[in-house]
């Protein structure tokens, strides 16, 4: 190969890193997972915050997990661009992937809610979207006795 | 086209540099002594189980709420910092001393804080992951007990963006010893409370409940003990524990939960139970192992 075309592949690969590291920081997933920290329910202390990026809807799924212990409260919160949630869906799941509760109750799309524990163990919180317009958000999840 | 070459290769300069990031020198020195053999296991399946490790703060709360008083002499000594020599000893203890300054935070002993804080900056500085930590803003928090909140905030950020950071660049190994750490210091400030108080069920309980994360934990463990010494050494020590554990006995039954609108949010009820069986006798063997373990790690 001559020096060119080494040239020309270190060129083209060059390209796509930064693309891919350019397009990785769009949705600002994280910021928006930091932010919400504030909107922290009262008397919640911060455990973890947690990026929401849909990918511009390629992604419909984002799943994390969490040992909750009993006799705690936990605070999901999800935050957006906007006031509302954006269509994004928060669906905690128990140790056998039992849906113990959702965001989406009584025909509303709640900013978030309270898990009162009563039985430890891994619980799975899933974001999944429902006519999102930016499929982007960030999500915190707090604790308190 | 020899432009274009340049400018790619500028390109891939300035996408290589992060501010954020420690200098290549300093980073692979400190890479030096923990890099190794990747597991068998995918990332993200470490990554999975490794958030899932609560945090040690829930315990700090859970005993400050109890009623339980401020008790330095549970905790690792502060100026035994210089003792740890490997990244391993480090990353371990660093995550020991992260639940005690959790722990004095908690308790608002802003004092005690600072010596954690500093002790914690060294052993992140030698780590290679001291960039993480804004030390003089959280220095400012600690002195002034108002400033709880975001002091708790601020050192949960750091701690949970170290982890991060190292997952990222195929060190988890030293993420694993960081939580482990923590884990541990919780457990031992626990056990040694609920000795004091022997009636107090709530701490009992939660005591047998450690059983689930220690198995994540052995878990963890076994899959960088193949292709690692240390790691394999860490396992080992806690193999006695995971045997005391076994003896525990987790119920869980379920019921429908159920809910209500409280301030835009959704409040919702667990009303399915869990019972942790454990015996006199088995709390002090898990408490002795613990102490048995935790001084193998702090001396």
């Amino acid at each position: 190969m001559d020096m060119k075309r080494i040239f020309a592949t270190f060129g083209f690969l060059a390209f796509i890193l930064l693309a891919a590291n350019t397009a990785s920081a769009q949705c600002g997933a994280s910021d928006l997972a930091d932010n919400c920290i504030t909107q922290m329910s009262d008397g919640f202390n911060f455990v973890k915050s947690f990026p929401i990026d849909g990918e511009k809807g390629a992604k419909n799924k984002i799943e994390y997990s969490y040992v909750f212990a009993k006799g705690t409260e936990y605070a999901i919160n999800i935050c957006t661009g906007g006031e509302a949630p954006d269509g994004i869906i928060v669906s905690l799941y128990d140790s056998n992937r039992r849906q113990v509760t959702t965001n989406q109750a009584n025909g509303k799309l709640f900013k978030g809610v309270v898990y009162n524990c009563n039985s430890t163990g891994i619980y799975y919180i899933t974001f999944t979207f429902k006519d999102s317009n930016a499929h982007c958000g960030g999500s915190v999840l707090g604790f308190r006795r | 086209m020899k432009k274009l070459s340049l400018f790619s290769l500028m390109l891939l300069a300035l996408w290589s540099c992060d501010s954020n990031k420690p200098s290549a020198d300093i980073y692979q020195a400190a890479l030096d002594s923990t890099r190794l053999a990747q597991p068998q296991i995918s990332n993200e399946v470490v990554h999975d189980i490794l958030q899932q490790i609560p945090s040690p703060l829930e315990i700090s709360v859970l005993l400050k709420e109890t009623g339980t008083r401020y008790n330095q002499s549970m905790l690792n000594n502060p100026k035994g910092v210089s003792k740890y020599n490997t990244s391993y000893q480090k990353a371990i203890n660093l995550g020991i001393y992260g639940t005690d300054l959790g722990y004095t935070n908690i308790y608002e002993q802003n004092q005690d804080a600072i010596f954690y804080l500093n002790s914690i900056k060294q052993l992140a500085d030698e780590l290679s992951i001291g960039q993480f930590f804004d030390f003089g803003t959280i220095k400012r928090l600690a002195t002034n007990s108002s400033n709880l909140d975001s002091l708790l905030y601020l050192t949960t950020k750091n701690f949970n963006n170290i982890n991060g950071y190292l997952q990222e660049q195929n060190r988890s190994n030293l993420s694993i010893l960081i939580l482990t750490g923590g884990w541990l210091e919780a457990l031992h400030i626990t056990a040694q409370v609920a000795q004091t108080n022997p009636d107090n069920q709530i701490l009992i309980e939660r005591i047998g409940e450690q059983k689930m994360i220690l198995d994540n934990i052995m878990l963890l463990l076994s899959f960088y003990s193949e292709s690692n010494a240390n790691m394999a050494q860490y396992m080992q020590m806690f193999q006695p524990l995971a045997e005391a554990y076994e003896k525990v006995q987790i119920i869980n039954t379920y019921a429908e939960p159920t809910f209500e609108e409280v301030n835009g949010m959704l409040v919702v009820k667990d009303n399915s139970t869990s019972e942790v069986k454990i015996t006199a006798e088995n709390l002090k063997e898990i408490s002795a192992t613990t102490q048995a373990i935790r001084n193998k790690i702090i001396n």
